[in-house]
């Protein structure tokens, strides 16, 4: 098959669908590939590169549009480009068809299959194809680089000849692909970096990336993330509430806020209000990376930067991945490619959309003159669902406390329970022991305690040298045998010199035993 | 005889021995503490030479001397792998000794009582000593001077510590014979036991109580002697009946016993010291023979009285086959592993592997490859052996780590190698509530990526136990002997 990728058209737009890597590997499946001349120049891949391995050139748009079987795109098509599609052709790009119902439309007249990149289901599979991920992580990562370039200060902190210089605190709002990129750039940085997600499940993925997660104490069922595909799905009024607040409290310390908060087919929650941004230190930064969708700060102004009042800076960018074409471009590609990898599963250069596989079914979204949109939920789910067990865990601190509480409480009685009839026990036999007995008992009942007490603190691996010690030191019957020695009975000598003997032989091999495997333990 | 100093003495080293054992609580502790303990021992024979042990001075020196050559033998020509003998054979030292000063103790009671009767004086000690008899008991040296000034109740307590002394002495001593004779290969390692089983048990601890009952009402010294052989059989029978696998779980609770038994003489004796040591060691053997314990999901009694625990079914069947692999196929499955995951057993110890796998780790490691050491507690035959065998092969000890600080690292691991450890590897503990090993705590190595098992052939381990590890998907079988496989192994890894 031939595989086309246009210049894209959309203003400011610098991607571009093919590189010249992924044209490499589209190749090994059988495909013949082609691009528009300087469709990859803003992207950084000139056309001597693509040329150097084996892509065609075609010098105008309409020329590739009617020599391909298969066309790639980043953005989607609009009504015009849309008409120089034939019949049989396959469109593979971002398509939107939520939101582009009449696109599909006529997408679905003109006989012409379309693969949606932003469809791609979100399992195990078909991660290597999810173009949203790999592009929702550069913008995570360039949201952090665009703050820092409009913050006027360090984000690590540092103590120089000059001054102590504070680091940066970095609010991350929403932990998704974007999020978690953004976290792992701020710290790496240097930054203290908080995040907030209304998913509690990924406290651990924010902490693994180093930040800290912002804990909301707030009892309420929460919807698991599992079962909407991952994404966040929208919160009660009261929940929001607890949330703004929390947010208030942390306006004022925070430097850089990044927004990332989306909930799927819905505008963006504004989660940032103007009174937070007026409590903002001046020359604070915010990076709204929900701008498209109306952003989650109040004054999210799309594709524009403002400067407030008291001098915070709010980013309203929609084209962070575009900014970063060259990178964008190429992992864009390898999903494209992937894509495609799986249209031919017999890497012969033939298509089979095989609408029974739900990665191919969930994308495509127009297929032999019909919409095939929405498409049916995908056989496997996309994360495991979370046990309910362990939400059942999750008890409210006054109910921890309790249980400890509790737990302290029969501990208590059983410590003092077992006292209580060992001192029973000592005093029964104090009433008829005589006092020697009873001098020696209370150094032997002292002695197992301080037994216990030490013992349990011995590291497992050392169990043997305590052995081969605590046999050497109970070769201490040695004492009993020297006083006995001196006997004037012969046979008590003989016997006390036998022990002495056998027990001499025990405190030396003992010892010298143990020092011997202590000094093979060694630090690596 | 300066009593005092004596005794000043005993309490510094009390202190000594306490800081000796609280020391082992880390490696580079533990090398300065056994420091204490030795200067302990010092003071405490020195004072007791100098003190109430004055007689005979150059026998006690002498025969010091020779047990000093023997014992330096003994520690500088064991092999690591043999410790286990070597602590099980010491115990049984410490037995026979407490054995002997039990019965010095009777015959010296005896003597003092004939003279005592000689000159025509009552003894014990009545309520109201006459001058004479004060005046005659202070003409007794040693140990027979302490026994002199007895009453009748103080006599009948010795006593009772005698008998406990002799009682737990002589058990220790052929109990730990039998291990010995176990570890070592002597002795056939399967569980034995006369016809009669428990009931011989039984009886003979029945015969024993007899004995101490007669011998307490005053009976002679021949009740002593039956109840010393009836012991000794206790300690031979009881040992005999437990297989191989369960030797940690022995071996700590001899140590435990040879504790108690010093602590009986040492009230016997009067003398703090014995006591106070005596506690500390049958106390640190009791915990660990609980921690052994623990560790195989198993009561203290079931394991010393010999057999697996109840079973209330049979146990399921395994389905599929051992699937075998070559070196080669073990060796490129590690060189594409970022994270490896050890796990040695008795068979390692056997095979004397331990060097080999040392280098195999050294390997791995410096080709930029995470190697950790996962020991389960009753690994080996010995607490702590395995950590030992390590340690004496150059693995550090900070890459070997206990189960439950590695059990929730093994879904990450890439690949596991299970050498010589059959039973602390079996997910039946946890499948299958009809395994005689049901509950026990294991080692989840089946969650790894890929698991390699070093074992000599097919067929169930010590226990009898069929290992569906053996059966899984992603478990290969690499057969041969430990030793001879990883050397095979170490030229093809890069």
């Amino acid at each position: 098959m031939k595989i086309g990728a246009p210049t894209e058209t959309v203003k400011g737009e610098s991607r571009v669908a093919m590189t010249p890597d992924s044209a490499v590997h589209l190749q090994k499946l059988g495909h013949e590939c082609f691009i528009e001349g300087g469709a990859g120049k803003s992207a950084g891949f000139s056309d001597a590169a693509y040329e150097a391995v084996g892509v065609t050139i075609v010098s105008s748009r309409a020329e590739l549009f009617s020599g391909v079987d298969i066309v790639v795109k980043v953005r989607p098509p609009d009504a015009k480009e849309l008409r120089q599609f034939s019949q049989g052709q396959t469109l593979i790009s971002f398509f939107y068809p939520a939101a582009n119902e009449s696109l599909m439309q006529k997408a679905a007249a003109a006989g012409v299959t379309t693969v949606a990149m932003d469809m791609v289901p979100r399992i195990s599979r078909a991660q290597k194809m999810d173009a949203l991920s790999s592009m929702a992580n550069i913008a995570g990562y360039r949201a952090i680089i665009e703050a820092g370039n409009n913050f006027g200060r360090f984000f690590t902190g540092q103590v120089t000849a000059a001054g102590k210089v504070q680091p940066a605190k970095v609010l991350v709002i929403g932990a998704g692909v974007a999020g978690l990129a953004a976290i792992g750039t701020a710290t790496s940085l240097g930054a203290i970096t908080l995040a907030f997600d209304v998913r509690p499940e990924v406290a651990e993925q924010i902490e693994s990336m180093g930040a800290e997660f912002v804990f909301l104490e707030f009892e309420e069922e929460q919807q698991d993330g599992a079962s909407t595909g991952g994404y966040a799905a929208p919160s009660s009024p009261e929940f929001r509430e607890k949330q703004l607040e929390k947010f208030r409290e942390l306006a004022p310390e925070v430097d850089i806020v990044i927004t990332t908060a989306l909930i799927p087919n819905q505008d963006a929650p504004v989660l940032w209000t103007k009174d937070m941004v007026a409590a903002m230190q001046p020359g604070s930064v915010i990076v709204d990376l929900a701008a498209e969708r109306g952003g989650n700060c109040e004054l999210t102004e799309e594709d524009k930067k403002i400067v407030t009042d008291n001098d915070v800076t709010i980013i309203g960018y929609t084209d962070f991945p575009s900014r970063m074409a060259t990178q964008a471009s190429s992992l864009f590609a390898t999903n494209i490619r992937h894509v495609i990898a799986d249209l031919t599963p017999n890497k012969d250069g033939t298509i089979v959309h095989n609408m029974e596989d739900d990665v191919i079914r969930g994308a495509t979204v127009t297929h032999a003159k019909e919409i095939t949109f929405p498409p049916p939920p995908p056989k496997v789910s996309a994360i495991a669902a979370q046990p309910k067990a362990a939400l059942a865990r999750e008890l409210s601190p006054a109910e921890k406390r309790e249980q400890e509480a509790a737990a302290f409480r029969a501990q208590t009685f059983k410590q003092v329970a077992l006292l209580a009839s060992g001192a029973i026990l000592v005093l029964a036999a104090g009433l008829v022991a005589p006092a020697s007995f009873m001098q020696h008992f209370i150094v032997f009942v002292l002695s197992v305690f301080v037994g216990l007490q030490v013992i349990w603190n011995v590291a497992h691996s050392l169990h043997t040298p305590l052995m081969a010690v605590t046999n050497a030191i109970s070769s201490i019957i040695i004492l009993g045998a020297l006083i006995q020695i001196g006997s004037s009975s012969v046979l008590i000598s003989i016997l006390a010199a036998a022990g002495v003997l056998m027990a001499a032989i025990n405190i030396f091999g003992g010892f010298l035993v143990t020092r011997r495997m202590l000094a093979m333990f060694q630090k690596s | 005889m300066e009593l005092g100093f004596t005794i000043a003495a005993y309490v510094v080293a009390a202190v000594l021995f306490v800081l000796a054992l609280g020391g082992l609580s880390n490696q580079e502790s533990a090398k300065r503490a056994i420091w204490y303990g030795i200067v302990g021992m010092l003071i405490a024979v020195l004072a007791t030479m100098i003190g109430p042990g004055s007689g005979l001075w150059w026998v006690s020196l002498i025969l010091i001397v020779i047990g000093a050559a023997i014992g330096h033998q003994l520690a500088t020509r064991v092999q690591m792998t043999q410790m286990p003998e070597l602590v099980a054979i010491m115990h049984s030292l410490v037995g026979l000794a407490a054995v002997f000063v039990g019965f010095n103790a009777d015959i010296e009671l005896g003597r003092v009582t004939a003279e005592f009767h000689a000159q025509g004086l009552p003894f014990p000690r009545p309520e109201d000593v006459t001058v004479e008899g004060a005046a005659f008991a202070k003409t007794f040296s040693g140990f027979a001077a302490i026994l002199a000034k007895k009453t009748a109740v103080e006599v009948n307590i010795l006593r009772i510590e005698l008998v406990l002394g002799i009682w737990i002495g002589a058990v220790t001593f052929t109990g730990s014979v039998i291990a010995y004779g176990k570890l070592a290969g002597k002795v056939s390692s399967a569980a034995k036991q006369l016809p009669g089983g428990h009931i011989l048990n039984a009886a003979a601890a029945i015969g024993s109580l007899a004995m101490a009952g007669l011998y307490l009402s005053g009976a002679e010294v021949w009740t002593l002697v039956l109840l010393t052989l009836l012991a000794l059989f206790i300690g031979y029978h009881l040992i005999m009946r437990i297989g191989g696998a369960d030797m940690p779980v022995v071996v700590s609770m001899l140590n435990s016993y040879s504790g108690w038994a010093a602590a009986a003489i040492g009230f016997s004796l009067g003398n703090d010291l014995l006591i106070v040591v005596g506690a500390l060691v049958g106390s640190s053997g009791a915990i660990l023979s609980y921690i052994m314990c623990r560790a195989m999901n198993r009561s203290f009694v079931s394991v010393i009285l010999g057999g697996f625990g109840g079973t209330s079914g049979p146990q399921a069947s395994i389905d599929g086959q051992q699937v075998a692999i070559d070196a080669d196929g073990v060796a490129a499955a590690l060189n594409d592993a970022d994270n490896v995951v050890i796990v040695p057993g008795y068979g390692m110890a056997v095979a004397q592997a331990q060097q080999s796998v040392s280098e195999l780790t050294r390997k791995l490691r410096n080709s930029g490859k995470d190697v950790r050491f996962a020991i389960h507690p009753v690994a080996g035959r010995l607490p702590g052996h395995m950590n030992v065998l390590l340690a004496e092969a150059k693995v550090p000890y900070d890459i070997v780590l206990e189960m439950d600080e590695i059990n929730d690292d093994f879904p990450e691991t890439d690949v596991v190698i299970v050498i010589g450890s059959n039973d602390i590897v079996n997910p039946a503990a946890q499948d299958d509530p009809n395994s005689p090993i049901a509950g026990m705590p294991v080692l989840e190595v089946w969650k790894a990526k890929q698991v390699f098992v070093s074992k000599r052939g097919q067929g169930a381990g010590y226990s009898g136990i069929e290992n569906p590890l053996f059966f899984k998907e992603n478990t290969r079988m690499f057969f041969g002997d430990a030793k001879e496989s990883l050397d095979k192994l170490l030229p093809i890894i890069n």
